[in-house]
């Protein structure tokens, strides 16, 4: 095939091109036409060979072609070129949504006819350029943002570098999500520091506040004054939030309370010396509380003289009274215990002494007004008395230890309080000696009369007979007149010593009036061992006689040998001749023994078995005989021992409930318990 | 088997507590044994056999116990601490505090409710069911006028006995506030307080003696009824020695009761008829505590020394338990008929 059938094939491509084109293609034709025609005549010309035109046209045709298809080569690769464009324009936008969280303003429409590559290329391009932009933008909001957020944190850790290199932005995700954290986390660092601002403030504000209520207090500032930075010390414990009052954390709130503070030390300084001396006068009176004698510190005095010549720092002075304020109340404390015995110790010692009066008044059994009440205080009094003894051993010990263990003497109002206790317990047994006396005097002149009366008949002499009504009249009520004629000191006649006597001249209205208030008594409390005794032997099972549980302080020891005022008489006394010889007798046995009991009190534990007398043997005797406490189990089936109120007439009252030396009861676990823990504690 | 007969005071358990013994309690299911001492340990014995079953060490001694059921049971300890014991897995977890040491536990089965006095003056109920978490147990605070030295309950009862001789009467559904207020009508401190098994009164033993019978009745009838009796004294040359009683236990079928006492022996009581029915042989020391079993014929005894004089050399502490024989606890009605019971 020749040129021309080359070229007759390339116009009927023609279509595919547009009619220009298709122009150019038929210029194209004609000059290689015409060059071909302006060929063979030079061929013809030189008269080349069959086989060589063929030659060369092939020739030709084969370089022809190679134009063409580098032609299309080109365009090829053109192509490849423009759709790796847009491969990459896609990539790169779909790259930076994804890293800002959003798709690009203009979508892309996926058309069903695809626009040409370089139609595509060109929509990308400004989707591209949009985003890029918009980036660009974006980071800078960041750069923005985190560098605001060093700043604040280098302020709050204080940090002096400032960093070198960019804050630290992760390029894959810029997202407004994560624009909104990093505002978040930058607001946050915002509130801290302003927290942080605020707390100073408020912390000032507090000091200054806690430094106001310090001086006002110190220096009794009137109330108007402090109402007017109320707002201000009402708030002392709030915490920063609380405080809602506009500007109260500002600096300049926060100055004028400081100026107020310092108004005030300047009034404090001019007002030490009144403070120094109010201060002494505390420490005084703490003194004076608890019975020390404050020292009398000359060196103290002159330095309060010297406050306002300004030689003596006042502050210090003042902090050195505190001091001693505060161990002075540290004493106070460890003194209290002994002070309250002390108090009581005195109060009984007061009862003693009204007792003593009470028994040397003649009219005290008159039925005046108020009569019934020194009755009942004379009892209450008695029985107060009766302890005095181990009161006074109680609280003896009780400083003895409390000097071991402070290693000073305990004073009382500048006296020492073992010797005051001393000389009162040895005032008491003069006081018991020269008792003891008169009673044996008594006795004596009790004797006599008796034989007086054996001798001469029931009625002594008329003048004797005065003279022994005289006598036992005095005897009855003015024993004090007969110790006054001995000379002797007035001293405490215990009602029992009265008795006796009255009991020697039975004539007397008093023992009548004695006896037959005993009788009411008698029947009243029913507490007498002998009644109840009896009623138990007749019939076993009894209904308690007390319907109401009664509330029972400590108990006195009751004895029927001591026969107190207004306690029953029980059989074997009145049985008894000489029974006043014989009480008195007991008597003294008696008191020996309670002080004995009460110094056997003083162990730290007491025995429980109990001694009761015999008195109360005999009402049981009854039973007790037909009690066995066999030692070989016994079926016989014995009544119990039931009574009525049981008055246990204990003799040495050791009883481990009550033990003198405290008021508070324990059970035997808690002293065993206090046991353990010493042994722990060792 | 050799027939030595067995010792007049009972048999006795082997692997005792080393310190004294403060409560001893049969099981309402078996003759398990538990027992609380001041060695610190609460002890788990099988009583017919003789074993020790288990053992449970608290921070301080242990003042008393009891049975929830045959596998777990409480103690109360003088460490102030409230504890379950679990003796099959020998597990105890604490179920609460009191501010003093626990002095008497008491587990109510009418409520399901652990009740616990102490020396802090107040009654705590704690409900061991469910959470072992301590906050969410206590039920309850009451407080007593005084330090509480006894307690027991029946029914819905609970008598609680305190120092200075307080005797307050709860009803375990409402624990506001006491049904009684009542006071010893003993002169003495409060030993111990037991209430009958028919729940219509109590027993209280004092330091002195002494055994008062009290009634929950306050009618004039109710206390009518009322009396109180000597026993554990001794006598000797005309004079009394008294002696403390400790402890009361009641005999669960017959409903009589025995006491024991500082003076080493056990007198078993029928209270209806005020008559001693027995007395057991005498103890080497102090009878601390006493239990009957469910079905009455095994009455343990703890003979540890109670610290009446203080600490002194004594006896070592044992268990002995007896058996019971009819005749030493049946009630033997009068001779003449009682008109008025």
């Amino acid at each position: 095939m020749g040129i021309n059938g080359f070229l007759v094939q390339v116009l009927a491509t023609n279509r595919v091109f547009n009619p220009s084109q298709s122009n150019l293609l038929l210029r194209m034709e004609k000059i290689c036409g015409s060059l071909l025609y302006e060929l063979q005549i030079i061929w013809d010309e030189i008269g080349e060979s069959d086989a060589e035109r063929d030659r060369m046209l092939l020739e030709l045709e084969q370089e022809c072609l190679e134009i063409y298809r580098r032609k299309v080569d080109q365009a090829n690769r053109c192509r490849a070129q423009l759709k790796q464009a847009i491969a990459d324009a896609e990539a790169e936008l779909a790259a930076i949504c994804s890293a800002m969280g959003e798709l690009p303003v203009h979508i892309r429409q996926s058309d069903p006819n695809p626009e040409s590559l370089k139609d595509e290329l060109r929509a990308i391009l400004p989707q591209i350029e949009e985003m890029r932009k918009r980036r660009i933008d974006r980071k800078n909001q960041f750069i923005e943002v985190l560098d605001e957020i060093r700043n604040i944190e280098n302020e709050i850790y204080r940090s002096d570098g400032f960093a070198s290199n960019d804050p630290a932005i992760d390029e894959a995700d810029l997202s407004i999500k994560s624009l909104k954290n990093c505002a978040e986390n930058c607001r946050h660092s915002k509130r801290k520091v302003r927290a942080f601002y605020d707390y100073c403030s408020h912390w000032q504000l507090q000091d200054v506040a806690t430094s106001l209520l310090e001086l006002w207090n110190l220096m009794d500032t009137p109330i108007e004054e402090q109402q007017i930075f109320q707002k201000v010390t009402c708030k002392l414990a709030a915490s920063e939030d609380e405080i809602t009052e506009p500007d109260m954390l500002s600096v300049d709130y926060i100055d004028y309370v400081k100026a107020e503070v310092s108004r005030l030390e300047e009034l404090k300084a001019s007002k030490m010396k009144e403070l120094v001396l109010k201060k002494k006068a505390e420490l005084e009176v703490i003194c004076r509380k608890t019975h020390l004698i404050s020292d009398k510190d000359s060196a103290m005095e002159t330095a309060i003289d010297a406050i306002e010549s300004g030689a003596v720092d006042a502050a210090c002075l003042l902090e050195q009274i505190e001091l001693r304020i505060a161990r002075v109340k540290e004493e106070a404390l460890s003194r209290k215990e002994i002070l309250e015995k002390v108090e009581k110790w005195m109060a009984a010692c007061e009862e003693e002494s009204w007792l003593e009066e009470y028994n040397r008044d003649d009219n005290r059994y008159n039925a005046g007004r108020g009569a019934h009440l020194a009755l009942k205080r004379a009892e209450k009094a008695r029985a107060l008395v009766n302890k005095l003894p181990a009161m006074v051993d109680t609280l003896a010990s009780k400083v003895l230890a409390w000097e071991n263990e402070e290693g000073i003497e305990f004073t009382y109002d500048g006296v020492r309080l073992l010797s005051m206790l001393e000389s009162y317990t040895v005032l008491r047994q003069q006081k018991e000696i020269e008792r003891k006396r008169q009673r044996d005097q008594k006795k004596l002149q009790g004797q006599l009369l008796a034989e007086q009366e054996a001798l001469y008949g029931s009625k002594p002499s008329p003048v004797k007979n005065q003279n022994v009504k005289k006598d036992s009249r005095l005897s009855c009520g003015g024993a004090s007149k007969r110790k006054l004629s001995l000379g002797a000191p007035i001293l405490q006649t215990p009602k029992r010593d009265m008795l006796p006597s009255a009991k020697a001249t039975p004539n007397t209205r008093k023992a009548k009036t004695n006896v037959r208030i005993n009788q009411d008594r008698l029947k009243d409390d029913g507490l007498s061992a002998l009644s109840s005794g009896r009623r138990v032997s007749d019939k076993a099972g009894l209904p308690m006689k007390q319907q109401s549980p009664i509330l029972v302080k400590a108990r006195e020891p009751e004895s029927p040998m001591l026969r107190r005022p207004f306690t029953p008489i029980s059989t074997t006394n009145l049985s008894k001749p000489n029974a006043s010889n014989i009480s008195e007798d007991l008597n003294k046995k008696h008191n020996e023994m309670l002080h004995k009991a009460v110094i056997i009190n003083n162990t730290p534990f007491t025995p429980p078995p109990k001694i009761i007398s015999s008195a109360d043997e005999e009402n049981r005797t009854p039973q007790t005989t037909a009690i066995t406490l066999p030692s070989t189990p016994s079926t016989v089936s014995v009544p119990m021992q039931t009574a009525i109120t049981p008055a246990p007439l204990i003799q040495t009252a050791i009883i481990p409930a009550l033990s003198v030396e405290d008021e508070i009861e324990y059970s035997f676990e808690e002293r065993r318990a206090d046991l353990c823990c010493l042994d722990h504690n060792q | 088997m050799t027939a030595a007969p067995p010792p007049s005071t009972g048999r006795e358990l082997s692997n005792p507590p080393t310190d004294g013994i403060s409560n001893l309690r049969f099981s309402n299911h078996s003759d398990h044994l538990l027992v609380s001492s001041w060695d610190k340990s609460v002890r788990l014995y099988d009583a017919s056999a003789n074993a020790l079953r288990g053992e449970f060490m608290h921070g301080g001694a242990v003042l008393d116990c009891c049975f929830h059921d045959d596998s777990s049971g409480f103690s109360a300890s003088a460490d102030h601490t409230v504890r379950r014991l679990v003796f099959n897995y020998n597990r105890e977890d604490i179920l609460g505090r009191h501010d003093a040491p626990v002095r008497c536990i008491e587990y109510s089965y009418a409520t399901g409710q652990v009740i616990t006095g102490s020396w802090d003056k107040t009654l705590k109920c704690w409900d061991p069911r469910g959470a072992s978490a301590q906050e969410r147990s206590l039920v309850g605070t009451y407080a007593q006028p005084e330090r509480v030295y006894s307690m027991s309950l029946v029914g819905n009862r609970l008598v609680v006995a305190t120092a200075g001789r307080h005797v307050n009467v709860y009803d375990l559904r409402n624990m506001s506030q006491p049904e009684q207020r009542r006071e010893s009508s003993l002169k003495y401190q409060t030993r111990c307080v037991r209430c009958y098994p028919n729940g219509t009164g109590y027993a209280l033993s004092s330091v002195e003696g002494r055994v008062a019978m009290e009634f929950f009745d306050l009618s004039e009838a109710g206390q009518s009824k009322k009396y109180a009796f000597k026993c554990h004294r001794k006598s000797e040359a005309g004079r009394d020695i008294v002696y403390p009683v400790n402890a009361i236990a009641f005999h669960p079928i017959y409903g009589t009761f025995a006491t024991g006492g500082c003076d080493g022996y056990v007198n078993v009581w029928d209270g209806n008829n005020k008559k001693r029915l027995y007395q057991y042989a005498k103890y080497p020391t102090s009878v601390a505590a006493l239990s009957f079993s469910r079905d009455g014929r095994l009455l343990a005894v703890a003979s540890s020394y109670t610290y009446e004089e203080g600490d002194k050399p004594h006896e070592p502490d044992a268990i002995f338990v007896r058996s019971v024989n009819e005749v030493e606890v049946k009630p033997k009605p009068k001779m003449l008929p009682n008109p008025a019971t």
